[in-house]
């Protein structure tokens, strides 16, 4: 665990004192050696599935993918800043690059965690860093706004948390990830202890977004420079995924009614979404609208609570981080060019950089769950087990899934279609740098379907 | 020699990630071994390793 954290940590002192014209080069082969190494937790082989065990942190098969993810994203939010940025002063440049590895530093430890509330301040800990990218190295000056509805509603959602982690803490003398799934089910009958229940639930329905509470969600996004897009809609977000998939077994005897409204909720809430993106103008606020109804599917997957919603929700959350990253970074090549994130401003770029259309088309293939990418089997997993639960749930997950595909023809075709508008015709060619990105999102994406089992979770 | 000392100055800090993986690779070591100081030592619970395997747990 420490061989990976403690580099990280070094990361930091790197950057700062590298010389000027090796600060991108540098930090970015370090950051891609970390992430090559994290590959050796991919092996559970002791009989708990908990490996890599220290006094304070562990990897389990639920946390090994989410934590490889976090690694892959930093070299390429590296590689993607590094145009944008290039203007800045060089401390602002090395500050913007710590800041970034600060939070893969409290990601880490979020999802390593054995303990509860050490979970729960690294959750916290991570708004720090992103609130301070959304907010210093955002566009327009909305981004203080966006930055206060980011905070707030988070900070909102996950105080009631503190308070029922203290209180299960008075109840059974331990938070500890490693024997809280063996305790015996606690006795939930009062009100108090559906309070509880929301409580223990409502920051990671926040963090997801559920629909109703996910309107910070795309003011970030729209907000965010790239880098903050990509490790918000890539890890941030799963950061709830995954809280609720631990805290889950804990609620049990509960979550069987209570759940129902969130399930609804969530399901209503892809379709809604859905619509939503496909009446939007703007390329990063309907990315960040499918991200939406995508963890919509999750959320319900994981209160569904069978083994194949878990496996389901797991694969697609990796799959959808990789996804949604890569259309981000798609906007921002746009966003470099034309300095509009207005769809229309910005149509017929086929004719103009062929090469990238082919990613575009790509990437929104594995938007609308293509196979044989994991973003189907995620999908397929989570609408079979609501299927299981209540055959009505189909032409919720089924109309919802039509209209990710409507959508993703409207991304699609708005943007690489239709006829080049003048201020189109000098445009610069794109990057080598960029069709690195795109490769380095999509080929782990294909290959992952080869081995799924490295998603699978506790099934495995 | 010139040469090497301006290497020196402008390429050290790319020791650090390095280091820091070696002292953490270390540290992981020491963890393990307080973690599994008392394996296969309860008079309760010991018992003789069956042929090929390593250790009782892992």
């Amino acid at each position: 665990m420490l061989k990976i954290l403690i580099p990280t940590v070094m990361l930091i002192p790197t950057i700062w004192f590298t010389p000027k014209k090796w600060l991108w080069p540098s930090t970015l082969t370090h950051s891609l050696v970390i992430a090559l190494f994290t590959l050796t937790w991919l092996t559970w082989p002791s009989e708990t599935a908990w490996s890599n065990l220290n006094g304070l942190m562990a990897t389990d098969p639920l946390s090994t993918p989410l934590l490889i993810l976090t690694c892959w994203l930093l070299p390429l939010m590296i590689l993607a800043s590094q145009n944008h940025t290039t203007n800045d002063p060089i401390n602002r440049q090395r500050m913007y690059i710590s800041l970034l590895t600060s939070l893969q530093l409290f990601l880490i430890l979020a999802f390593s965690a054995t303990e509860l509330i050490m979970f729960y301040i690294m959750f916290e800990a991570t708004l720090i860093p992103t609130l301070l990218i959304i907010t210093r190295w955002g566009n327009q000056t909305e981004r203080l706004n966006a930055g206060t509805y980011f905070l707030f509603y988070t900070l909102a959602g996950s105080l009631p948390l503190l308070v029922a982690l203290l209180m299960l803490q008075n109840k059974t003398g331990s938070l500890s990830m490693l024997t809280l799934q063996h305790s015996n089910p606690l006795n939930l009958i009062m009100l108090g202890d559906k309070l509880w229940w929301m409580g223990c639930l409502m920051a990671f329905l926040v963090k997801m977004p559920l629909y109703g509470v996910h309107l910070w969600l795309p003011k970030a996004h729209v907000e965010a420079p790239i880098a903050g897009s990509m490790i918000l809609a890539a890890v941030l977000l799963k950061l709830g995924g995954y809280g609720m998939m631990r805290l889950m077994n804990i609620l049990e005897p509960l979550s069987k009614q209570l759940s129902y409204p969130f399930m609804i909720l969530a399901l209503w809430g892809i379709i809604m979404t859905g619509l939503i993106c496909l009446r939007q103008n703007d390329l990063k606020s309907l990315i960040a609208y499918s991200s939406v109804s995508h963890m919509g599917l999750v959320t319900t997957g994981i209160l569904i609570q069978t083994p194949w919603g878990f496996t389901g929700a797991l694969v697609l959350m990796i799959a959808h981080g990789l996804t949604s990253s890569a259309l981000f970074c798609l906007a921002n090549t746009n966003y470099e060019r034309t300095h509009s994130r207005t769809m229309v401003l910005a149509r017929g770029l086929q004719m103009v950089l062929p090469l990238m259309a082919m990613w575009w088309f790509t990437a929104s293939l594995a938007n609308m769950a293509l196979p044989p990418l994991p973003n189907l089997m995620g999908e397929l997993m989570i609408i079979s087990s609501l299927f299981n639960w209540s055959p009505w749930t189909l032409t919720l997950t089924g109309l919802g899934t039509l209209i990710t595909a409507a959508y993703s023809l409207y991304l699609f075709l708005t943007t690489q279609r239709g006829p080049l508008t003048n201020h189109l015709l000098h445009m610069e060619p794109s990057h080598s740098r960029e069709h690195l990105i795109m490769t380095l999102h999509l080929i782990p994406l294909t290959l992952l379907i080869f081995k799924p089992e490295l998603l699978w979770g506790w099934i495995f | 020699m010139v040469n090497f000392i301006t290497f020196a100055r402008e390429h050290w800090m790319n020791l650090l990630v390095p280091m820091g993986f070696v002292i953490g690779w270390y540290l992981d070591k020491q963890q393990d071994k307080k973690l599994t100081a008392f394996r296969n030592k309860s008079l309760l619970y010991s018992r003789e390793l069956k042929p090929g395997e390593e250790v009782t747990w892992k």
